[in-house]
């Protein structure tokens, strides 16, 4: 019986990973084939590259104590949006001010550049980037464990 | 504004984020909530083992400690799937399901027994790459419709996410805790403390219902 083989595989715990893996393998030659997708220009949160700005990628524009104009899905639900999270703390103000590389730089405190970045992609970016780091932990780990049986 | 779920009855405002209270949405959140407050309430069980054909059985020890980190990881779990069930946004969604995986590897993974680890490893492993395609695929949302929002995606007048992009999201989903890649749970389901262990099913229960309603109106 084909059911009795496919339900004695996947009874296997050490068969879940190949198994997923497989199943990834395929959506991402579906993704493949159907490329390319259309990027759709009216998006919600733009993103401009100013290469002169001493804060780029992740100048939003404006001064940071002032309003800045940003967009919003829900505008009525945000009155203040705009003011806090332009706020740059005295040592990422120091360091755009001093240097051009506070954007390749991530300076982690409150109102930071983090912030900007978090604004300026919807956090989409920072989740890639830890989740490919904690792939790259989760491979190194089942070498690791392959290698000790 | 009628989405999937149905009517909202109740909108919750947080900025861009908007958590709305469908009757579908609701009756999930409530089964969450329900089931959060049986965890936090339950006292755990001990398991016996039972030798057939004698009168011999055992009882198995755990320790205080473990059990009160498992007791704190189901009740984040079920807050998790509480956000997962209602929430308005896609990257929001995204990101309670993957604290779902985090949180059902969590309550395995505090067994002392090896079997039961080397099942949670395994999970976890899926888990950690399930939220790359989950959130791979609601950053191709944001960039093939523009926004992240499910009420404004259910309207239709946006450009249609491609079906592999749903096919990820899908994935990613079940990565984190669901159907064809169960069967680590089943061997997760041996381990001693039982109103914890329910909380992983019920969570991936939800939460497929959940990415059901997102998919069909993406």
């Amino acid at each position: 019986m084909i059911i009795q083989r496919i339900s004695r595989f996947l009874s296997d715990f050490d068969n879940l990973m190949p198994l997923f893996a497989a199943a990834c393998a395929v959506i991402a030659a579906l993704a493949i084939i159907s490329l390319p997708f259309a990027y759709y220009d009216d998006q919600l949160y733009p993103k401009s590259i100013d290469e002169k700005s001493p804060l780029d990628p992740y100048d939003r524009g404006g001064p940071p104590f002032s309003r800045a104009e940003i967009r919003l899905q829900y505008p009525n639900n945000s009155p203040t949006a705009g003011y806090v999270t332009a706020y740059l703390t005295p040592f990422s103000w120091f360091l755009a001010n001093t240097t051009l590389h506070t954007g390749t730089t991530i300076v982690a405190h409150p109102g930071g550049i983090l912030d900007e970045i978090l604004y300026n992609t919807r956090g989409l970016d920072t989740v890639v980037e830890t989740a490919i780091l904690f792939i790259a932990f989760a491979i190194g780990s089942y070498i690791f464990r392959k290698g000790s049986r | 504004m009628t989405t999937a779920g149905g009517t909202p009855l109740f909108l919750l405002e947080f900025g861009d984020i908007v958590i709305s209270f469908t009757p579908y949405t609701t009756s999930l959140f409530i089964l969450a909530l329900v089931f959060t407050l049986l965890v936090i309430a339950s006292r755990p069980e001990r398991q016996l083992d039972i030798a057939f054909g004698t009168d011999a059985y055992m009882t198995k020890e755990i320790s205080l400690s473990e059990m009160r980190f498992r007791r704190f990881m189901a009740i984040a779990c079920g807050l998790a799937s509480m956000g997962a069930v209602v929430t308005g946004d896609l990257f929001d969604f995204c990101l309670f399901t993957a604290l779902v995986g985090i949180c059902n590897v969590g309550i395995v993974a505090a067994v002392k027994s090896r079997h039961v680890q080397n099942a949670a490893y395994q999970y976890g492993l899926v888990a950690l790459a399930a939220t790359v395609l989950l959130f791979g695929g609601s950053a191709m949302v944001a960039a093939t419709t523009g926004t992240l929002s499910l009420p404004i995606l259910a309207t239709g007048t946006l450009p249609a996410v491609p079906l592999a992009v749903k096919a990820f999201i899908v994935i990613g989903v079940m990565g984190e805790g669901m159907a064809p890649f169960y069967a680590a749970k089943a061997e997760m389901f041996r381990a001693p403390g039982a109103p914890y262990v329910i909380m992983c099913s019920l969570s991936s229960l939800l939460i497929f219902l959940r990415v059901i309603e997102v998919v069909v109106q993406l």
